[in-house]
C-alpha cells in the first residue's frame, strides 16, 4: 500500500532545520530515510522550496505569485512510502523529526479494483 | 527463436538457482550468480545455439560464477568456506525437488509478504527486476533494494526443512490478487502477474500432482481470470458480476477450472480453496446471474466460513445469503461486522439499495466511495450513489 507523508511547516520551522540547530534533526532524518531506502520501502521523497517561490495557476489561467492562502502551516515536503500497512505508515511519520511541525499521512488512490 | 530461449530459461532458472543452493547455502550469492548465467545465456544461445542440455549449461557458468565470489571473498572467509570450492560442481540433470524447496525458502515466514511475492517472482519466476518493479508500480532501485535485503535475509537459512505448502499457496494467491485488481488498460508495460501465478501455480502442481489444495487454488485462479474479458466494459469501467456479458467469459479456462475443481472436491475434506474452487465453479456453471445457485453458493461459504472465518468470507456469505433470502437477510449478516478498507461499506450499500433504504444506501455508497483505494472504484461507487434518488 502506498502512501504519501506530507510533511507541513512554517518559515520558523523551516530555519530550525536548515540553521545550525538543525543538524541533529537533519542527521535523524536521513538516518530514517536510509532505512526506508534500505529496506525497500521508500518510493519517492523531496523537500519543497521556500513558499514565497510559489506560482499559483486559476482556472481563468491566471499567475499570481506567493502560496495559495496566508497559512500558518504550508506545505514543505512528502515522502512517498510502499509499506505494509497503515500503522507502518505511521510508525514512520511518528518518527520523522518534528519542530512544531505535523504530518500527514494519506493513502495514493491506485487504478486497481475489484468487481464488485 | 528468442521467445522460445527466454522461455526455456525461465523454465529453468528456478531448479539451477535451487541446485546452487542446496550446494552452497548463500542464497544471495548463488542468485546473483544465477541471474549472470541466465543473462549469458540470453546472449549467446540465440547466436550459437541452445546447448544440449542446457540446465547443465547454466548449472557450470553460475558454479563458476559462485567459486570466482567465493574466492575473492575468501580472504577474510572461515577455511571451511574455501574448503567448498574444491567440491564439484551440482549435479546437471534437474531435481524438481530443488524447484520445490526454492518456492518454500522465497515464502520463508521470515520475509514479509511484499518481498516474498518480489522474491518468489525473480528466483522462481525469472522475471526481472524492472519487470517486477513495474508490475507493483515502484522505482526500479526501490525493488532491487527489496529484493537484495530478502536475499540477504535468506543467507544463512536452512534449505533442507521441508516448505510450508499453505504459506507457498498464499503467496502464489497474492500474485494473482495483485493482478487481478489491477486495472488492465492503463498500462500496458505492466507485466501479467495473472498469468504468472497461473504459470506458478501449474509448476507448484506439477512437483505435488496429488495435493487438492493446490489443484483447487489453480482452478480458482482459472475461474477468476476466465471472467477478466467481462469485468470492464470497453471505457475501462469495472463491471459487477451479475451484470457482466457472460459469452465473453474465457470457456477454455471455464471447462478446466472446472474439470480440476470437481477434481479437488471429489476426495475431501474440503480445505479453504477448494471451497472458494467450488463457489467459482458453480458461478462459472450460470449462464445467465438469475440462473445463478444461490442455495449451494450460501452452503458453501457457511462452510467456508466455519472452517476458516474472516471478516470477508462473512461479507460474501452477506451477499449470497441476500440474493438467496432477500437484501434484509444479507443485512443482519454485516451487523457488527468489522472490517478495514471499502468492501463493508459497499456491500451495504448495495443490499440498502435493494431494501430500497435509499437515503441510507447512498450514504453508505459515499462512504465506501471515500474509502477505497481504487480509482475505478471510486468512480463505480460514486456513480451509484448519483443515480439512487432518495424517497421523498
Amino acid at each position: 500500500m502506498k502512501f504519501m507523508l506530507m510533511i507541513y511547516d512554517n518559515p520558523d520551522t523551516r530555519a530550525v532545520f536548515f540553521g545550525e540547530e538543525g543538524k541533529p534533526l537533519m542527521a535523524e532524518m536521513e538516518a530514517i530515510m536510509a532505512e526506508l531506502k534500505e529496506s525497500g520501502e521508500l518510493v519517492d521523497t523531496a523537500a519543497l522550496g521556500d513558499p514565497a517561490a510559489t506560482k499559483v495557476v486559476r482556472g481563468s489561467g491566471v499567475v499570481t505569485d506567493g502560496p495559495l492562502a496566508e497559512a500558518k502551516e504550508h506545505f514543505g515536503g512528502y515522502l512517498i512510502v510502499d509499506v505494509e500497512s497503515e500503522a507502518r505508515a505511521v510508525e514512520i511519520a511518528a518518527r520523522w523529526p518534528k519542530v512544531d511541525t505535523a504530518m500527514e499521512v494519506r493513502p495514493l488512490l491506485g487504478d486497481g479494483g475489484e468487481e464488485m | 527463436m528468442s521467445a522460445r530461449v527466454d522461455d526455456l530459461l525461465r523454465e529453468c532458472a528456478p531448479q539451477v538457482l535451487g541446485a546452487l543452493v542446496r550446494r552452497h547455502r548463500q542464497f544471495d550469492l548463488c542468485e546473483d550468480a544465477v541471474q549472470e548465467a541466465l543473462l549469458a545465456a540470453a546472449q549467446q544461445w540465440p547466436g550459437e545455439g541452445v546447448p544440449q542440455n542446457p540446465h547443465g549449461w547454466l548449472v557450470a557458468v553460475a558454479h563458476r560464477r559462485v567459486i570466482d565470489a567465493i574466492r575473492s571473498e575468501s580472504a577474510s572467509r572461515a577455511r571451511e568456506e574455501r574448503l567448498a570450492l574444491l567440491e564439484p560442481p551440482p549435479a546437471d540433470t534437474p531435481d524438481t525437488d530443488d524447484t520445490l524447496q526454492l518456492l518454500a525458502l522465497c515464502c520463508h515466514p521470515a520475509l514479509s509478504p511484499p518481498s516474498q511475492l518480489a522474491l518468489t517472482l525473480r528466483a522462481v519466476g525469472g522475471l526481472t527486476t524492472a519487470e517486477i518493479a513495474s508490475a507493483f508500480l515502484v522505482p526500479g532501485a526501490t525493488m532491487a533494494q527489496r529484493i537484495s535485503r530478502a536475499k540477504k535475509t535468506l543467507r544463512d537459512k536452512d534449505f533442507d526443512t521441508p516448505g510450508d505448502l499453505t504459506v507457498v499457496r498464499h503467496v502464489l494467491y497474492l500474485i494473482f490478487n495483485e493482478g487481478y485488481t489491477a486495472s488492465s488498460g492503463s498500462d500496458l508495460a505492466r507485466p501479467d502477474l495473472t498469468a504468472e501465478a497461473i504459470r506458478l501455480t501449474r509448476l507448484l502442481h506439477r512437483l505435488r500432482p496429488d495435493d487438492d489444495e493446490t489443484v483447487a487454488l489453480l482452478a480458482l485462479m482459472l475461474l477468476t481470470d476466465s471472467r477478466r474479458p467481462a469485468r470492464t466494459d470497453a471505457g475501462g469501467e469495472l463491471v459487477p458480476l451479475v451484470e457482466q456479458d457472460r459469452t465473453r467469459w474465457d470457456a477454455v479456462q471455464i471447462a478446466e477450472g472446472t474439470a480440476l475443481a470437481e477434481r479437488a472436491i471429489a476426495r475431501g475434506p474440503l480445505g479453504p480453496y477448494e471451497l472458494q474452487a467450488a463457489i467459482a465453479a458453480v458461478h462459472a456453471d450460470a449462464k445467465t446471474a438469475a440462473d445463478t445457485d444461490w442455495r449451494q453458493i450460501v452452503g458453501l461459504y457457511e462452510l467456508l466460513d466455519k472452517i476458516a472465518p474472516s471478516p470477508v468470507v462473512t461479507l460474501n456469505r452477506a451477499v449470497a445469503v441476500a440474493e438467496l433470502r432477500g437484501p434484509e437477510a444479507g443485512l443482519e449478516l454485516l451487523d457488527g461486522l468489522e472490517l478495514d478498507g471499502h468492501r463493508l461499506a459497499a456491500v451495504r450499500a448495495h443490499l440498502l439499495e435493494r431494501a430500497d433504504r435509499t437515503a441510507e444506501a447512498r450514504a453508505a455508497y459515499l462512504d465506501a466511495a471515500a474509502r477505497t483505494g481504487s480509482l475505478p472504484e471510486r468512480r463505480y461507487l460514486e456513480r451509484r450513489a448519483a443515480v439512487i434518488t432518495p424517497s421523498a
